[in-house]
């Protein structure tokens, strides 16, 4: 299975990630990142409800979405998030910022 | 409660997986928690604090042994020793690659906003955070040393969900 996959309508991009999002597995979320900023979307949806686990890479790599769509003028939007993941945006007090 | 687990896996990431699968279970035998499906038992499925500070803890000290110890060549071991107790976890890794210097890991910022996320430099960070205690010896060997503690309300199946 796929750690991600990406739907595109017409009213957003909805990134879906499930599983672990991790330093094995966030370089290839990187790519798709870059491809997903470049169409300089004016809504991303990051569904996070089938995430499992995450370290650092993997947080690093939303930010950079995050970033990434915020500088092109578009919105980010973190819904889903649980357990180990969740835990891991408050320790970094990220869950404000993402408004998890 | 178990005697110590020991694994000793090649120094490259490609072996991550199996070592925090390991420590998961390890962590399990000390909470109490359940898998969420017994049927597979290769999902990663940690929900309890507990579970969540070692895997979290672990799968940081992990990364950083084969990026900045191993630099990513993935020669050399990570020899990992798990002792479970009553009501504690002790996880003791040992490689001999490059030592770390962890007093040079620079503080995530006091305030964070959408100027300030930072990209990079967490690891360390969200180790020592979530354990109660973490000491590293630079080697080589290099010797590090993560304990987590469990508390009263987190024994026995309070962190289910």
């Amino acid at each position: 299975m796929p750690t991600f996959d990406v739907l595109k309508t017409n009213s957003e991009t909805r990134l879906t990630i499930r599983g672990s999002l991790d330093i094995n597995t966030a370089p290839a979320l990187a790519e798709e990142i870059d491809k997903i900023v470049a169409h300089k979307p004016g809504k991303v949806a990051v569904d996070l409800a089938s995430l499992d686990l995450i370290d650092s890479s993997g947080v690093a790599a939303l930010v950079k979405l995050y970033k990434g769509v915020r500088g092109v003028g578009g919105a980010v939007s973190f819904v889903g998030a649980r357990d180990q993941p969740l835990a891991i945006f408050k320790l970094l007090r990220m869950d404000k910022v993402f408004n998890l | 409660m178990v005697a110590t687990i020991r694994l000793t896996v090649p120094g490259t990431l490609r072996f991550r997986a199996i070592a925090v699968r390991v420590v998961a279970e390890a962590a399990r035998l000390v909470s109490g928690s359940a898998q969420r499906d017994p049927d597979d038992p290769f999902s990663n499925d940690v929900r309890h604090p507990f579970d969540t500070a070692i895997v979290s803890a672990f799968m940081e000290i992990f990364n950083n042994i084969a990026i900045h110890a191993y630099q990513r060549r993935g020669h050399g071991t990570i020899e990992i020793a798990i002792t479970p107790g009553e009501r504690d976890l002790v996880i003791e890794v040992r490689d001999q690659g490059t030592p770390f210097e962890i007093d040079e890991v620079a503080p995530l910022p006091s305030e964070l906003d959408e100027d300030s996320l930072p990209e990079g430099g967490m690891g360390i960070h969200i180790a020592k955070t979530m354990l109660d205690e973490m000491t590293y010896e630079p080697g080589p060997p290099n010797r590090w040393r993560l304990c987590k503690r469990l508390v009263a309300n987190q024994a026995a199946g309070a962190g289910r969900s």
